[in-house]
């Protein structure tokens, strides 16, 4: 028996229509059919007028949740891909995450976005949008790696009173497994050390915590011990365990799946950098997807984002700095 | 007659595999191009997998119930060379052939998914080895490589209060040469295995001194200077001057028709000498110290003899005050009193110059006066200066005055 | 309060309460425009001069502690009739940290969201869907019977798409709402004809399935009666509907702007009279009020206008150095416990 990263979202999701009565999710077409992904399948009958599809009006659903947590609910809104929630980033950016700021009421929405690239999706269904979101002051951004994961963070995540980006990953969806969801559970805006070593530091989250691993079992076979640190949440950046692993190896890479200006990766060496110069043996390292689109042929598509092999070559590097 | 193979499809974004319900054909039976043939179920929805060509089902793997992940083998195809032509298909000889051309295994798509989260490791055959095409991390221009300090290496030699110069002995093995720190762990560990002492804080501040002044692009010059005038006069003095003072005299005298010679480059500015104090060079124990006689160009040797005696007498007994040892704008060293012929000094951090002396030797000169080699006393005079300021021509002139006036010592 | 009865706007209570909102956003626009030119407010000053009865009439047709109201850029008369204190203007305006925003944000992006006035965003059209959340909450909770939400608009928020889905999605939802769009007729500078192109905004309604109304924006008995009647079908369970007034902004955009882009005719047309001045005769043809009455109702408004503006004077303004600067309510980091 085994759950599946996708099983955990939507055990997730039962957990705590189960539990809260001031959760409920909206959506375009979650509740019948399940949701595009089945992240919601079963819910609508399990727990009626407490799973709505929504019309296809991004703009409008995040509005909506804002509106309903002023008034005490706890909205879960699905983008049926994290791409369409560019219609929805002005309520999101400017409604949802200005507002505790501005009047001291809270919005506890959370904004279940379907991020990452699968092979055929293209340009439109693939990208990653946590460093957009975590540009915004107000917004928490998770990016979970694993199933545990998913499922903690995302009751977590709902629990916090602030507006949540739950970045969940397509190709993780089906394709990552565990024996059960009772991982560790470590609290929101906290890394994880996904693997120790001592020669050089991986920053990773979402599907790129995989790809470090497994770069990071290729180097160990030349005797290379290499420390990935899961983010889990991009924002707040665990920096305190960043630099206690930069401090141990001295060299850094940020491994995205997101486009390569500015953006997580980014983000992670200028503060590295700012606060932990002295550590560095090597300048920090950044491997992001190309600057273009993504592409849409499986081809085009795996040489885009980063890779096992475009992982180990950038640690090759590091490594003979 | 070709071979096209049924393939499980991807039905769907993030969809790994699918069930098969129902099979609608029969091996032998024959299938027409974009026909339904095999139903399956994915976690989203229930589909059929079409036929990409005419042709006879040869071959039926896939059993109703089962699920099988994207891109498994479920069926076969016999099917026409015409027909292969017609629609573009893929035949499993035509994959075959790819196959050992290019010695790629699956689909793309099948291989980079099963290459990253496959969690069977039997399902895919490892990538070849990644063999990195750039060379490595350029190394800061300008710097060398030998010569580049990481953050993490400042860091660690500041821990150690390690200086750059006491890193010289390591070969570096990172990019460019440079030194790492783990080099230099590596470097403390064999020295730990050596034995060794504290260094006294005199040794430690000359070489600090030292260390901060041969960061400058210094270069020495000399020339031999007589010395039987000189002599000669101090034997005819009580109390008697040392030879260094005639020296320090002389120095000062030709600074005060040249002062810039004396500058201390900082910036686009020169700064000139505001008085023309000149310190000595006193060997004391384990180290160096330099107190400084003031305003030697207005005094007369006579004058300076009680002045310089006391100097050096403190700076012996380690007595002397930090404003006794400031404000120089050269210095004069004699180390020809430990028998030393020639040396090339090397100036203080904040000086320009340094006139050394090394110890005088009896030997035959060309007299053109009387046509024949004399016996004279002649030693080494050199003037070690801060090339970014002084150039060998100046350096020249400087040195070839100071031996012009101690030629006349008398004058002094 | 129910201005209604047969279907004639008879209610003296409810015109006598719409005209005293009406004339408390005036006066307090009139100072808060001296304050502005006297270099005592920094940023800008928003009036709603012209759109008074419209605004007016929604804030007084709400029920305050019950109903939702999102205010727009011009809606000084619906919030003081929906029962915001003159205060909450002044100190935000002022910059008092006592003010609702606290120096956070300023002028008209105020509001008090746990009494049911959500704070507008700029992007127009935004809070069309905030409010129809806020009911959809209600209708979670059980509590939605009895309830109305309403929001004012422009004529160029019309064009947006948050307008289009905000109100379809009310629609779908077929939630108690009103949207008033006080069509002023320029978009800042932009006149009608450039922002749409259909011969009246309320034929948008047919196409969102929803009611819809016309009314002479500058006529309080018509306004009073329309605007109440919508808010009426919205509350007994008609759905979303649509109001449309027609006026003109007796103002600039801001007071920064001397509107002089608006043509002389349209000036010294209809729709160039002024609202308070049609609300007074009315009044007094109607023996709602008498003049000795609304010339008393003036001096006292004046002299609370005054008060509001001395005392958000007085206080406080934020302090860099003791500001907390965080735009989370979640104080990271976060212990395990804390977490669950």
């Amino acid at each position: 028996m085994s759950v599946t990263y996708i099983d955990a979202i939507r055990e997730a999701q039962e957990k705590l229509l189960r539990e809260d009565d001031r959760v409920f999710l909206y959506g375009q077409d979650i509740a019948t059919f399940g949701g595009a992904f089945k992240a919601t399948k079963g819910l609508a009958e399990q727990f009626p007028n407490r799973v709505f599809d929504a019309p296809i009006s991004e703009d409008a659903m995040i509005g909506m949740a804002v509106g309903a947590a002023i008034e005490g609910m706890r909205p879960i809104v699905e983008m049926q891909f994290a791409d369409f929630s560019s219609i929805a980033f002005n309520q999101i950016v400017n409604q949802a995450a200005t507002h505790f700021y501005r009047t001291g009421v809270p919005i506890p929405l959370t904004v279940r976005l379907p991020s990452g690239g699968t092979p055929g999706s293209g340009p439109f269904h693939s990208q990653s949008m946590e460093g957009i979101y975590a540009q915004y002051p107000g917004l928490v951004v998770l990016t979970p790696a694993t199933v545990s994961d998913a499922y903690h963070m995302l009751l977590d995540g709902v629990a916090l009173d602030d507006p949540v980006i739950y970045c969940e990953h397509k190709f993780l969806y089906r394709w990552l497994k565990a024996k059960s969801i009772n991982g560790d559970h470590l609290p929101i805006g906290q890394a994880r050390i996904t693997r120790p070593g001592k020669h050089a530091t991986v920053v990773a989250y979402s599907a790129m915590v995989h790809e470090a691993v497994r770069a990071a079992d290729r180097l160990a076979q030349d005797g290379w011990e290499i420390e990935v640190v899961d983010l889990r949440s991009v924002k707040p950046l665990d920096l305190d365990t960043i630099l206690a692993s930069v401090a141990r190896t001295g060299r850094l890479l940020a491994v995205g799946e997101a486009f390569p200006w500015g953006g997580v990766t980014a983000e992670v060496i200028a503060r590295v950098t700012e606060e932990g110069f002295h550590l560095l043996d090597a300048p920090p390292q950044r491997l992001n997807a190309r600057d273009t689109p993504v592409p849409y042929h499986p081809k085009l598509w795996a040489a885009h984002r980063p890779t096992p092999e475009s992982i180990c070559e950038a640690l090759r590097k590091l490594l003979s700095f | 007659m070709p071979t096209v193979p049924i393939l499980m499809p991807q039905l769907g974004e993030s969809i790994a595999e699918a069930t098969v319900i129902r099979l609608g054909i029969a091996v032998g039976d024959s299938v027409r191009t974009d026909q339904e043939i095999i139903e399956v179920e994915t976690n989203k929805a229930v589909m059929g997998v079409t036929t990409l060509c005419d042709g006879v089902v040869s071959e039926l793997r896939a059993v109703e119930g089962v699920s099988y992940s994207v891109g498994t083998l479920l069926g076969l195809l016999e099917v026409t060379d015409a027909e292969v032509l017609r629609t573009g298909v893929e035949s499993l000889e035509s994959i075959e052939a790819k196959r050992s051309a290019t010695n790629q295994t699956n689909s793309p798509a099948q291989a980079e998914a099963n290459l990253h989260f496959a969690l069977d490791d039997d399902a895919y055959e490892e990538a070849p080895a990644v063999v990195p095409s750039i060379k490595g991390l350029p190394v800061p221009t300008g710097t060398m490589g030998a010569h580049y300090i990481s953050p993490r290496m400042r860091a660690r030699m500041n821990d150690l209060g390690i200086r750059e110069a006491d890193i010289s002995a390591i070969a570096g093995t990172g990019a460019g040469g440079r030194v790492t720190v783990e080099d230099l762990e590596r470097f403390l560990d064999y020295l730990g295995t050596w034995p060794s002492s504290n260094a006294s804080p005199m040794r430690l501040a000359v070489a600090d001194a030292m260390r901060r002044s041969w960061t400058r692009p210094l270069a020495t010059v000399g020339l031999p200077l007589l010395l039987d005038r000189a002599l000669d006069h101090r034997r005819a003095q009580s109390p008697k001057p040392g030879l260094t003072l005639y020296l320090l005299r002389a120095f000062a005298l030709a600074l005060t028709e040249n002062p810039t010679t004396a500058g201390y480059l900082i910036g686009d500015k020169v700064v000139h000498p505001r008085s023309f104090d000149i310190g000595v060079a006193v060997q004391v124990e384990d180290g160096v110290v330099v107190p400084v006689v003031r305003k030697v160009d207005q005094k007369t040797l006579s004058d300076l003899v009680a002045e310089y005696d006391d100097l050096v007498d403190r700076a012996r007994r380690r007595r002397l005050t930090e404003q006794d040892c400031s404000g120089g704008i050269a210095t004069v060293t004699n180390f020809g009193t430990f028998g030393l012929t020639t040396g090339t000094p090397i100036p203080l951090p904040n000086e320009t110059l340094i006139l050394g002396i090394g110890a005088g030797v009896k030997k035959p000169v060309w007299s053109a006066q009387v046509e024949a080699f004399l016996p004279a006393i002649e030693a080494d005079l050199l003037l070690t200066f801060d090339h970014r300021v002084v150039d060998g021509g100046g350096a020249g002139v400087l040195l070839n005055r100071v031996s012009e006036l101690l030629q006349k010592p008398e004058a002094l | 309060m129910q201005p209604y009865a047969d279907g004639v706007v008879t209610n003296r209570d409810f015109l006598r309460s719409v005209f005293h909102s009406m004339l408390r956003a005036r006066i307090l626009e009139n100072k808060l425009s001296s304050l502005y030119k006297a270099g005592k407010i920094v940023g800008g000053v928003y009036l709603g001069r012209g759109q008074e009865a419209v605004s007016a009439s929604l804030g007084t047709a709400l029920i305050q502690g019950s109903d939702f109201f999102a205010p727009l850029i011009r809606d000084q008369a619906g919030r003081t009739a929906f029962g915001e204190p003159l205060i909450d203007c002044t100190r935000t305006y002022l910059g008092s940290v006592e003010g609702p925003m606290r120096g956070r944000d300023g002028n008209i992006h105020r509001g008090r969201p746990k009494m049911g006035m959500p704070a507008m965003i700029s992007h127009l059209g935004a809070q069309v869907p905030v409010i129809a959340g806020m009911l959809f909450a209600k209708r979670l909770q059980g509590t939605l019977h009895g309830r109305v939400g309403a929001t004012c608009i422009g004529d160029g928020a019309t064009s947006t798409g948050a307008f289009h889905e905000g109100l379809n999605l009310a629609a779908v939802e077929r939630l108690p709402m009103v949207v008033v769009v006080a069509n002023n007729q320029f978009a800042y500078s932009t006149p009608n004809h450039r922002q749409f192109a259909c011969a009246d905004l309320v034929e948008k309604a047919r196409g969102y399935g929803i009611g819809g109304f016309s009314v002479d924006g500058t006529d309080l008995m018509a306004c009073a009666s329309v605007i109440g009647e919508a808010v009426r079908i919205a509350r007994e369970g008609g759905g979303p509907q649509l109001v449309v007034a027609r006026l003109l902004r007796l103002s600039g955009h801001g007071e920064h702007d001397d509107g002089s882009y608006v043509p002389a005719e349209i000036r010294s047309g209809f729709y160039g009279r002024d609202c308070i001045e049609v609300a007074m005769r009315q009044l007094v043809e109607n023996q709602f009020a008498t003049v000795d009455e609304i010339l008393a109702w003036q001096e006292e408004v004046a002299e609370e206008v005054q008060r509001a503006v001395a005392q958000a004077q007085q206080e406080a303004v934020p302090d860099p150095y003791h500001e907390d600067w965080t735009a989370l309510a979640t104080r990271f980091p976060l212990t395990l416990s804390q977490a669950q």
